[in-house]
């Protein structure tokens, strides 16, 4: 047992110090982790985690550690229980080493916008990471650890994923609790995380998953054993490629690598088919997107106001000390976006925005099902181009580049269908990826495939080298 | 939809508890321009045959329990982060004031 600790500790430390060094590189990492009691209840339990470093998204609460979700507004914050994702890690015998670096309360694409400064992609430090739970994604691809907790509003988790060359998985609405995660948009919101090999996003979904009573979106459907049906093949798989994403795409490379895969899917006995959405129907996810999950933050964080927890500024009364606290606590970007949300949820607004966003929502979710009735999964490169710089100006937001190749997986929080992103190539030394969505609650057939065609990229395992 | 002033930006903001620089409630009405060509891309959606979809399932997730009391938080987490705190209280200024005050 004895040895068995100082290894332990000695693997938890070594990671560490691997954070510290990555640090000044990344800026990835929002707050360390003290790691000896955890080792010592880890022993206790000898779970199939055992001494497993592990990261948390810094919106994850973990009791005693700080959660700023990237907000000044909760730079002091103390987390004073565990989400469930954390008793679940705890019971398995993960050990927590950090909590990493997201978007501003997670709203955002690119971590650039935290309080702590820009995540940087381990690939290319002039890079972003992608957001929002991009410290998460660097630190995995950089190889510091080997699983790392992130969520997925829009594309949270899928997107980083690919401009960091890992796994980012995402599974169905509701299948891992929300219990203690800090919202942004809660119909919306999902918890996944960041490996570098589908299996272990298969084996972490069996110890993650599972009924919440503290989550009142928590789902009650068993999962299948999704480990053991990974080795099927991809023999009577039908494969079905997103057309209208593929159109917006004009980046050779990236259509090249995409189809190339696909072509090897095809030797192996998969049935490649073209589906599609209406292309009005199509343009309108980001939209749509946009108006819903403004709206629903606007109202989650009407609790942050410096009374009850938080950071707090003076003031001669409460509506002052709540003025001041929200006007220097949150960033240019969270205050834009709450105008806009309080904007839609205004009376006379309601019926033409939110509720109007919420039917388009049903629309795009009956598409998708639709798609889906002659296809396994629907796969597409998860963005047209790789990581961008972190001074990139932004492309034209009209576009059907724009609205379409890099907004199209918003349909997976709309419908609440399980989506993993794996990488599918690189371009001049940057890692480009590739996206599949399946039916909801079929998490077995979406890792199954992916991890097939994981074998067909030869990427498996595929790790950032970061000169320290 | 009609284009947003800087006046009814200013007047959001003070809903929401905060201030807004004079720059930065010109970038937001700036910004909704593009935003409202985007809205108009929903305008072009037929939804008169359909109900508004909140959540991705409809299925119930919600359930009746015993009132049983489960998942207490010790008094002294709950103000653990409180700026200011006082027997049980959060602290704020006074609200109703003294006649001389």
């Amino acid at each position: 047992m004895t040895n068995k600790k100082e290894v332990w500790l000695q693997k938890a430390h070594k990671t560490i110090d691997e954070l510290h060094k990555l640090q000044p590189k990344l800026n990835a990492v929002v707050s360390f982790v003290d790691v000896e009691k955890q080792v010592d209840e880890a022993l206790d339990k000898m779970g199939p985690l055992a001494g497993m470093p592990v990261i948390l998204k810094d919106n994850v609460l973990y009791k005693g550690i700080r959660a700023t979700a990237s907000s000044y507004m909760l730079d002091n914050y103390v987390a004073t229980y565990d989400a469930t994702v954390v008793s679940k890690f705890k019971e398995a015998g993960a050990i927590i080493v950090a909590k990493s670096s997201l978007d501003e309360l997670g709203m955002g694409g690119s971590n650039i916008t935290s309080f702590t400064g820009p995540v940087h992609n381990p690939y290319d430090l002039s890079r972003i990471a992608g957001g929002s739970s991009g410290g998460s994604a660097a630190l995995v691809a950089s190889g510091a650890v080997d699983l790392a907790i992130g969520t997925d509003t829009g594309d949270s988790i899928r997107k980083p994923a690919a401009f960091c060359g890992i796994v980012g998985f995402k599974p169905t609405y509701g299948r891992i609790s929300r219990y203690g995660v800090i919202p942004y948009a809660s119909s919306l919101d999902h918890v996944g995380y960041f490996t570098r090999e589908v299996k272990l996003a298969a084996e972490a979904l069996m110890l993650l998953s599972g009924r919440d009573d503290k989550d009142m979106t928590s789902i009650s459907t068993p999962l299948e054993n999704v480990v053991e049906a990974l080795d099927e093949s991809l023999a009577n798989k039908r494969i079905g490629i997103f057309k209208n994403v593929l159109d917006a795409i004009d980046d050779e490379d990236t259509r090249t690598l995409f189809f190339d895969l696909m072509d090897k899917a095809k030797e192996q006995g998969a049935t490649l088919v073209d589906i599609s959405m209406n292309t009005n129907l199509i343009k309108t996810v980001l939209p749509t997107y946009y108006i819903i999950a403004n709206c629903e933050a606007t109202a989650n964080h009407s609790n942050l106001d410096g009374v009850r927890f938080g950071t707090h500024e003076d003031g001669e009364s409460l509506e002052e000390i709540m003025t001041n606290t929200r006007t220097k606590g949150f960033g240019p970007l969270i205050r834009k976006r709450f105008v806009i949300g309080s904007y839609g949820l205004m009376d006379e607004n309601q019926e033409l925005l939110l509720k109007k966003a919420q039917r388009v929502r049903r629309k795009l979710v009956e598409a998708t099902e639709k798609m889906f009735e002659s296809v396994d999964v629907i796969v597409a490169p998860a963005s047209s181009h790789v990581a961008p710089k972190l001074n990139d100006p932004s492309i034209d937001q009209l576009s059907d580049k724009y609205l379409v190749a890099e907004n199209y997986m918003v349909l997976g929080n709309f419908t609440g269908y399980p989506s993993i992103t794996i990488p599918m190539g690189m371009k001049n030394h940057l890692p480009l990826g590739i996206n599949l969505l399946s039916k909801g609650y079929d998490e077995k057939t979406l890792l199954q495939i992916a991890y097939q065609l994981e074998k067909l990229t030869g990427l498996k395992g595929l790790k950032a080298k970061v000169e320290l | 939809m009609e284009r947003i002033s800087v006046k009814k930006v200013h007047q959001l903001a003070r809903q929401l508890m905060f201030s807004l620089s004079e720059q930065e409630a010109k970038d937001i009405v700036s910004e909704f321009d593009t935003l409202l060509s985007q809205l108009d891309l929903l305008d072009r959606i037929d939804t008169s045959d359909c109900e508004e979809l909140v959540y991705p399932f409809e299925t119930p997730t919600t359930f009746f329990r015993e009132d049983v009391v489960d998942h207490v938080m010790d008094v002294k987490d709950v103000f653990l982060n409180a700026p200011k705190a006082e027997n049980q209280y959060f602290v704020i200024p006074k609200v109703v004031k003294d006649n001389d005050e």
